[in-house]
């Protein structure tokens, strides 16, 4: 375990000197997406300015909701940017190059590549959640909590999905559809939603996970809610590493020369 | 004549071509199916609140029909800024650039010839589950009335994406200006909220600015059409299309006299 922890900071460690090689590049799309974060969320001052609420959901819910939403995918984007486009690396056979590593595949695969964006996005998240009026200082520890645990269900989804790529080949727009939903559901209320509706969006789609409940649990800590995450955590991640496995039995590649950099 | 045939030509075969593979345009176009469903219940419950039948001289169906035009034209859109900057970039420019057509409009061709199915299939599902949600549009004429100005939306898109893509030519990566310009335009288009619903002092400035023309123009003759709006939201078209051309026009040929590649 701590070995693989060594190895994963490694590789991290790799991936942020590889993507501050180009620092303008790099500090643009780090503010660039804070900005992009700021401007989308102005909608949202709009809607509540005119509307109030919606079923008692009101502006500083979503402060916090779409703070714990942006760290979390800044978080995997960052860390684990490879989850992303995994279902292209199946499909093209470019798993080759981390199965003759020694090193854990699914691991490797993901953690080895970093998306600079996230950094804003990451970010982004704190200042979302200090400008929603509910800062605390024993909130900011259940944010970082939170935003860890549903970093694992996003990273768990992301590789569920991605992974039926081992079974269906190419399928880009799936997991951009996918990805897409997540999402969007996990931004809007969860008060919109109806009975039937929410058990979607506790388990095919788990963007209650990622978004209304983690800041709930911000918010009001219950045992409950943290049960919930932890639970929706482990076994997101159980299942996604599974199917993992279970499709890289069946993964074959062709004569292909891949280069990785 | 002769160019306009060439330019014709370049649009057909895009076009041809992003038929090639159904099932990846089906695919790409399911993707307002969510966004519908979510509009449908956030709209839904606003109304239900709000104790009227009518927001900002909208009904909810209307609001829904609104949204699904909007969402067509901005999910139809081809990632054209990132096509350029790519060009720019990896020096391919310099390939279209020998060639016996123009640079910007050999883009503008092939990027209305990825446009059109895109939207036509977007329009199709989106059309499909707000039907189904809501009923049929109040004004199904609407829609005819609305063709023009959203061609007219698809050009200032161009116009724009194009510039933010020739900003490869300062920046080394382009990304950041891209997300920056789709929020604007989400925002200050009213791409996820009718403009009608904003603060007024909001509405007069966004009305003016070339977002509402790329999305809220269209999206609000197709509900409501009236010979009035038509020529107002096609007059503003005009202007900003004269305006945004004249600048990308004026940016590429600065940009070009900066361009060199290496090699081959």
């Amino acid at each position: 375990m701590l070995k693989e922890l060594k190895f994963l900071l490694a590789v991290w460690k790799a991936n942020l000197l590889s993507v501050m090689e180009y620092r303008v590049a790099f500090l643009t799309q780090v503010i660039g997406m804070m900005v992009n974060n700021f401007i989308y969320f102005a909608i949202w001052i709009i809607f509540f300015d005119r509307f109030k609420d919606v079923r008692g959901w009101g502006i500083n819910d979503m402060y916090v909701t779409f703070g714990v939403l942006a760290s979390a995918f800044g978080l995997v984007s960052l860390l684990f940017g490879n989850a992303f486009n995994l279902s292209d690396i199946i499909a093209k056979g470019r798993l080759d190059y981390y199965l003759s590593m020694p090193r854990p595949v699914l691991l490797h695969t993901i953690a080895s590549r970093s998306i600079a964006s996230g950094m804003g996005d990451f970010s982004y998240g704190f200042i979302s959640y200090a400008m929603s009026g509910q800062f605390t200082w024993d909130g900011l520890l259940r944010f970082i909590l939170a935003t860890l645990l549903a970093a694992v269900v996003f990273a768990a989804f992301l590789i569920l999905i991605q992974s039926l790529a081992f079974w269906l080949g190419m399928m880009s727009n799936f997991s951009q559809l996918a990805l897409n939903a997540m999402l969007t559901f996990g931004i809007y209320p969860i008060t919109l939603f109806d009975n039937y509706a929410k058990l979607i969006l506790f388990t095919i789609i788990p963007a209650a996970l990622m978004g209304a409940v983690p800041a709930e649990f911000i918010t009001q800590f219950t045992w409950q809610t943290l049960a919930e995450l932890l639970a929706g955590a482990v076994a997101f991640l159980s299942i996604a590493v599974t199917v993992f496995q279970l499709g890289l039995k069946r993964y074959e590649s062709g004569s292909g020369i891949q280069i990785e950099v | 004549m002769n160019s306009v045939r060439k330019y014709w030509a370049i649009f057909q075969i895009t076009l041809i071509n992003s038929l090639a593979y159904p099932g990846e345009l089906i695919g790409r176009s399911l993707m307002i199916i969510p966004f519908m469903w979510i509009f449908y219940q956030l709209w839904k419950v606003t109304f239900a609140a709000s104790g009227s039948d009518v927001i900002g001289d909208l009904t909810l169906r209307d609001t829904l029909w609104y949204l699904m035009l909007a969402e067509t034209i901005e999910l139809g859109r081809p990632p054209l800024a990132r096509t350029i900057s790519e060009n720019v970039k990896d020096g391919s420019i310099a390939y279209i650039l020998n060639k016996p057509y123009d640079f910007l409009l050999y883009h503008f061709s092939t990027a209305m010839g990825e446009t059109v199915f895109r939207a036509v299939m977007n329009a199709v599902f989106g059309g499909a589950v707000i039907w189904w949600l809501v009923g049929a549009p109040a004004h199904p004429e609407g829609f005819l009335v609305a063709l023009p100005a959203v061609f007219g939306a698809w050009i200032l898109h161009f116009c724009i994406m194009a510039m933010i893509g020739l900003l490869a030519f300062v920046f080394e990566d382009v990304s950041a200006f891209m997300w920056i310009f789709q929020k604007f335009a989400f925002i200050l288009g009213g791409m996820l909220i009718p403009l009608d619903f904003y603060p007024s002092w909001l509405q007069v400035i966004a009305k003016l600015l070339p977002f509402s023309s790329m999305i809220y123009g269209p999206a609000r003759l197709f509900v409501t059409p009236s010979l009035s709006m038509f020529v107002n939201v096609m007059s503003l078209q005009v202007v900003w299309i004269t305006v945004l051309g004249l600048l990308l026009t004026l940016a590429y040929r600065r940009g070009i006299t900066q361009l060199t590649v290496n090699g081959g």
